[in-house]
């Protein structure tokens, strides 16, 4: 086996990847490390025909829709990644064996599949403004042109509107948004209606921006509104990260090599040693190349860095942003049919800007409900199961969830450790602590209610707002921070990691501020930006 | 053992939809009590033979427990029933979004109506079952 490589690239999710294909493009001899979980089972179960239909036709649904194991049907009321269903289950197997995590108050979720967290993410596309990029510590220039060059290869839709400065802003090479479904029409219209008054308090709302093809590209099909996207990937219409590795492992410049927990790194002859335990044998191996670009989500990257600076400093900051849902009823659509065709991802966006300045903005990404199964929503009404379902049937096209993320920053109080421990797989265990101060609850319970009160005036009548553990908007960022000073657990503007020559991070590891707009477009143009500047040697 | 969840599952299914219940999924059912081990401790045991009863029993306790105690493992078995029921072409007709007429109001008042009296009936039932496990 090849051990030896130009570049090594940590991980394969949405900035390894991105990352890697940069660096493949340009023509250098790229690895991939990863663990490289994959859904061996599901897949070729599942027909390809639209969800309507494979409800009324096919026998074997049972088997995907409730998982094999009939671990789809969860009873207990954690609520993070709830909208894991079981084809996309792999996405965080052996994740608490292989990388365990312990916290009372912080639960993010964590992925070692091949294609990360990006195998299942929910495809919503945002670019940071200004004041955004500059508090996230992110050169504006740089990344307009990265965002750009990112939007043209994954494919994004999205519309022209009053939502696009908080969206795609002013993206060229955007596919047309999909067709709305009737559900959030109804919103869009109520909107048209008020816009006046709502703009006055800085209420915008527009189409989302997604990772979704309308338009066919190589190898990738335009959505055929299946409403199938929580459950398979089939014509590969979303973006999914395992796509850009499955495209670069035909290239010859390009190795992947799965199974590999990356332990530690050490610089030694002007040559990075990559020294990896093997999830299959647990033997050691020691890679070695040019240069090592980290790429393995905030909290694997956390644990790399610590380990490789003999834990000098074993307590990094962590950000998360927090996330609460809001089912509502739209009395319009009492007792009606859901169309056939229509996609399962959020197709509008609702932007609480109340300075106006597209800065500290609250964000509300509107979903209606019906290929998450109706099982889920009875269980969550307080009467007994058969009147509920009668009662949910019949409300069911009626549902729209507000999904609201809130910007946030550090403090002393989120915080994680990686402790030593030698019982577990990689000889130590992550934990972590997550508090809001009394401000920042107050704060995001203000912005909570004013956007209720929004939807109430668009004809969505909220029934309550559910808060979800801390980590469970599955954003993470600011373990550290971008700063030039070289010193330990900084990262220089061009990516590079303080106290190495050649060790760069790819991630949103650097971001010391997240807005509550989805982080990923951003980390993958970033991952692009550093994959760019490792290239040019800055 | 079989022979009994085949049993609740057939009960089960006749209180969440009024419909009998195919062979397809009376497997389904035995299968998943086998694979997700769901035990019920002496009381939770006592509820739920009450509830195996009759269907206005069974409707009262959950619409109880629903709101005193909705994670008990009682309701967790007919859960599964009902999650393996909407997972199926034979009862796609039971969830899935429709037109419904306005007279359809009268029903969702009726059936409002009806979950209220199955709540105070249940609350009264858990309580002297409650007693009699003391
Ligand atoms: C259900 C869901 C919906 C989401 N929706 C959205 C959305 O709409 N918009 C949005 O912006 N974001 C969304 N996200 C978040 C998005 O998925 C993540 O922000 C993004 O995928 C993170 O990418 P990453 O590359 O930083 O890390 P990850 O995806 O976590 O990838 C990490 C990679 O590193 C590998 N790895 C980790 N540790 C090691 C190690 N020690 N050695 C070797 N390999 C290692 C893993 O195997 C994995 O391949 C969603 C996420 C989920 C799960």
């Amino acid at each position: 086996m090849q051990l030896n490589y130009d570049y090594i690239v940590v991980g394969s999710g949405a900035s390894g990847a991105i990352a890697a294909k940069k660096l493949v493009d340009e023509g250098v001899n790229v690895a991939v490390l990863d663990i490289g979980l994959k859904d061996e089972y599901y897949h070729n179960l599942i027909p390809n025909d639209d969800f309507e239909t494979i409800r009324k036709k096919d026998k074997q649904q049972y088997v995907y829709f409730l998982g094999k194991d009939y671990e789809g049907i969860s009873w207990d009321s954690n609520r993070v990644g709830s909208q894991l269903t079981p084809p996309r289950n792999f996405l965080n197997k052996f994740a608490d064996k292989l990388m365990p995590f312990g916290s009372e108050t912080f639960h993010p979720l964590e992925s070692l599949a091949r294609g990360g967290l990006g195998g299942g993410w929910g495809l919503g596309c945002f670019t940071f403004s200004k004041p955004e990029l500059e508090a996230v510590g992110l050169n504006e220039k740089e990344m307009l042109s990265a965002y750009q060059s990112v939007v043209s290869y994954i494919g994004v839709s999205g519309a022209n509107d009053d939502a696009t400065p908080y969206s795609l802003g002013d993206l060229k090479d955007i596919q047309n948004p999909p067709n709305i479904e009737e559900n959030l029409k109804g919103i869009q219209q109520s909107y048209e209606k008020h816009k006046k008054n709502l703009n006055k308090k800085g209420v915008f709302v527009g189409r989302s921006g997604l990772a979704l093809l309308t338009k066919d590209k190589p190898g990738r099909l335009a959505t055929k509104y299946r409403d199938m996207g929580f459950w398979s990937d089939t014509n590969k219409s979303a973006y999914r990260s395992w796509i850009t590795v499955d495209e670069l492992s035909s290239k010859p410049n390009f190795s992947y090599h799965e199974k590999c927990m990356v332990l530690r790194f050490y610089e030694k002859d002007n040559s990075v040693k990559v020294v990896v335990k093997r999830t299959d044998t647990n033997e050691l191996q020691v890679f070695s190349c040019k240069k090592l670009i980290l790429a393995a989500g905030v909290l694997g990257t956390s644990r790399i860095a610590i380990r490789s600076f003999d834990y000098k400093k074993n307590k990094l900051p962590i950000l998360s942003n927090p996330y609460s849902y809001v089912p509502c009823l739209q009395w319009r659509r009492l007792g009606k049919k859901i169309e056939q065709h229509k996609i399962s991802f959020s197709q509008l966006t609702l932007y609480l800007d109340e300075n106006r300045n597209n800065f500290d903005v609250g964000v509300a990404s509107l979903f209606s409900y019906r290929s998450l199964l109706l099982f889920k929503l009875i269980k969550e009404s307080p009467m007994n199961f058969a009147d509920s379902r009668i009662l949910m049937q019949f409300l069911q096209s009626s549902f729209t969830i507000a999904g609201i993320h809130h910007p946030e920053r550090r403090s002393p109080n989120k915080f994680i450790q990686l402790e030593k421990d030698s019982n577990s797989f990689t000889g130590d265990v992550l934990k972590g602590s997550y508090e809001l101060s009394e401000d920042e609850l107050k704060t995001n319970s203000d912005r909570e209610r004013k956007i209720c009160q929004v939807l109430k005036k668009l004809g969505c009548f909220p029934l309550k707002t559910i808060p979800t553990p801390y980590g469970a908007s599955i954003h993470y960022g600011g373990s550290m921070s971008f700063d030039d000073s070289g010193e330990f657990f900084t990262i220089s503007k061009s990516g590079k990691l303080g106290g190495t020559k050649n060790v760069y991070v790819a991630d949103s590891s650097g971001f010391g501020y997240l807005p509550a707009k989805g982080v990923t477009l951003t980390l993958m143009a970033n991952a692009y930006r550093v994959a760019k500047k490792s290239l040019k040697n800055e | 053992m079989i022979a009994d969840y085949n049993e609740e599952a057939k009960k089960i299914t006749w209180y969440l939809i009024s419909a009998p219940l195919q062979d397809e999924e009376a497997l389904r059912y035995v299968e998943a009590m086998s694979l997700l081990k769901i035990e019920l401790n002496h009381y939770e045991s006592i509820l739920f033979s009450n509830m195996l009863e009759n269907k206005w029993r069974m409707a009262s306790i959950d619409a109880a427990l629903a709101l005193k105690d909705p994670n008990n493992n009682v309701r967790r078995k007919l859960f599964v029933m009902l999650a393996i029921l909407e997972a199926s072409p034979n009862y796609t007709k039971y969830f899935l979004a429709r037109d419904f007429s306005v007279f359809y109001y009268f029903r969702l008042i009726s059936i409002s109506f009806r979950s209220v009296i199955r709540a105070i009936l249940g609350l009264i039932i858990l309580y002297k079952i409650k007693k009699k496990c003391n």
